[in-house]
């Protein structure tokens, strides 16, 4: 054997392996990436560490301003809408509403979207014309508007809304993964593993999977990005969280006739939705520089 | 006593696109005919768009041919699974550099073929491998190199070692030498020619360097316009070649790095 193994640097890293020590050296990306985790954990465990409940009413506290500003009450470090509850609270909870949702749209489109883009690419004949074309035609509605449509069919709720959301999201992801498939086949290492005798899942599975992280990465993060949006959108006009729920869109809605009056009840939940989208699209954008770079 | 590889009126046609609804049929190679020997090289010469590409395509099972035969050992290739297709018929890409999959490991790559078409098991596969490597001169390390880490010639190496892991009877090389420089293309030819010598394997050749051929083949095609113009051995053809479009080609391909 000729490998020395005298030194570290000479271990042979498998390509995931390389991508995460290129990733592991943007440190910003890799601040990004804990933002991410902490953002996750603080979706899921928001109930249990809010110092008040989102619903809880006090009317001895109502408008107070944030703690730092003069009025204000370290009791509240947000400050308190008009019926006094905590923001802190109504935004960390509408944080799993907003963020929850979107990684919950992403996953599931992301999954569904990809077993069609691939069988679509995959095959031939009517069965492709009929993934491909009819999604394409879908297209054409931008798809905010074809998610008020769904949303009027299914009736206004949070649940009716992600699901508006994901099936308005599906033809972009499917139409993407097609294309980084279909691109993907023209390859000669996959005509030769075709000529292997490779099955379809196979052939996706060592020859495709592998070689499309990158157009993944950006398809997904855009789609993450559009969910966010939209679900904050939706709550905003009045068509996705209904009232007690306090998804972010909404909570921004119900402050908007005090924003002269209370201007933070506004800042906040639209702060936590710039912030989201920020901390996911540098986390991203930062792995997907790092596949590049580790593709090279 | 049958030829090893028999094709017979074998033709094959584009559809073109020509107008809005119509298309016409843009004629690739064909009808040819011709035989190859076990153990022999037969040389596919001919300009650009000449077909000789589309025509071992054919061969390899990556088109379809409108018309015509092929027979392996007798047998019509179109009665012949995938995986016994595979056993007598393998293709050497014209780019190692982009038929080997980035993502793999050179062992996972010689792998795949046997995993598909053979039942042998894990550690007989581990083997025949390692014979494979040995045969072109690779060391078993490289079993755990990725492809972008090894110079263009052992990729060159690993793809014909893909070739030969499954013992076929015919190889077929698609202008596999256009890339390398002269010494390295030696190298390579050499390699071929031993593991010819070796397992008596068969070469269908395209290529375009006419002193290369020569070297190599026994049997030159020479084909215009996907029509054979002239066949026969090596000696014959360049010595006394009868068309004109042959004598392009051997006089175009005189050797530069003599000069």
């Amino acid at each position: 054997m000729l490998i020395n193994n005298g030194f570290n640097e000479d271990k042979i890293q498998s390509p995931l392996r390389y991508i995460w020590s290129i990733f592991k050296s943007k440190s910003i990306a890799v601040v990004a990436m804990w933002l991410v985790i902490l953002l996750i954990f603080a979706a899921i465990f928001a109930p249990h560490f809010v110092p008040h409940s989102p619903l809880a009413q006090n009317s001895d506290k109502m408008l107070l301003p944030p703690y730092w500003v003069d009025g204000g009450d370290i009791d509240h470090i947000l400050g308190t809408d008009d019926l006094g509850r905590d923001t802190l609270s109504r935004v960390f909870h509408g944080l799993q509403f907003t963020f929850g949702g979107a990684i919950l749209i992403t996953f599931i489109v992301a999954i569904i979207g990809m077993v069609i883009g691939a069988s679509a690419a995959l095959t031939k004949g009517i069965k492709a014309s009929i993934l491909h074309h009819l999604l394409d035609a879908l297209l054409a509605i931008p798809s905010l508007l074809l998610a008020l449509i769904l949303i009027t069919i299914f009736g206004p709720s949070y649940y009716n809304c992600l699901i508006a959301i994901s099936l308005s999201l599906l033809p972009q992801f499917i139409r993407a993964s097609y294309l980084a498939i279909e691109q993907e086949l023209g390859k000669q290492y996959i005509i030769a593993l075709q000529l292997d005798g490779a099955t379809n899942l196979r052939l996706f599975r060592y020859g495709i999977l592998p070689n499309i992280l990158e157009p993944t990465i950006t398809v997904i993060n855009r789609l993450f990005t559009m969910a966010i949006i939209e679900i904050a959108t939706l709550g905003f006009l009045g068509f996705g969280a209904q009232l007690p729920q306090t998804e972010l869109g909404s909570l921004i809605a119900s402050s908007m006739e005090l924003i002269y009056l209370s201007p933070w009840l506004v800042i906040f939940p639209g702060l936590a939705i710039f912030l989201v989208i920020v901390i996911v699209n540098v986390f991203a954008e930062g792995l997907r520089h790092a596949v590049i770079e580790g593709e090279e | 006593m049958q030829p090893l590889l028999n094709v017979v009126n074998l033709f094959k046609s584009f559809k073109q696109v020509s107008g809005l609804f119509t298309s016409r049929d843009r004629i690739a190679f064909g009808p040819v005919n011709f035989t190859l020997e076990k153990a022999q090289t037969l040389a596919v010469v001919g300009e650009s768009g000449s077909g000789k590409s589309a025509l071992v395509r054919t061969i390899a099972g990556l088109l379809k041919a409108n018309s015509g035969d092929i027979y392996i050992k007798g047998k019509n290739i179109s009665s012949l699974s995938s995986q016994e297709r595979c056993l007598s018929v393998r293709m050497i890409f014209q780019d190692p550099s982009s038929s080997l999959n980035p993502k793999m490991t050179v062992g996972k790559i010689l792998n795949a073929p046997l995993e598909l078409n053979t039942d042998l098991n894990a550690e007989q596969r581990h083997q025949q491998i390692l014979d494979t490597l040995k045969l072109v001169g690779l060391l078993p390390d490289y079993l755990a190199f990725f492809p972008n880490m090894l110079s263009s010639v052992q990729k060159h190496q690993v793809a014909i070692a893909r070739a030969m892991i499954l013992n076929p009877d015919i190889i077929i090389a698609d202008e596999i030498l256009a890339m390398l420089d002269i010494s390295l293309r030696f190298k390579i030819i050499n390699l071929l020619l031993k593991i010819q010598k070796e397992k008596e394997i068969s070469y269908i050749f395209v290529a375009h360097n006419m002193h290369l051929v020569r070297h190599m083949s026994d049997h030159i095609i020479v084909l215009h316009h996907g029509k054979i113009i002239e066949k026969g051995t090596t000696e014959k053809i360049c010595h006394s070649p009868q068309h004109e479009q042959t004598k392009y080609l051997l006089v175009s391909h005189q050797p530069d790095y003599r000069k």
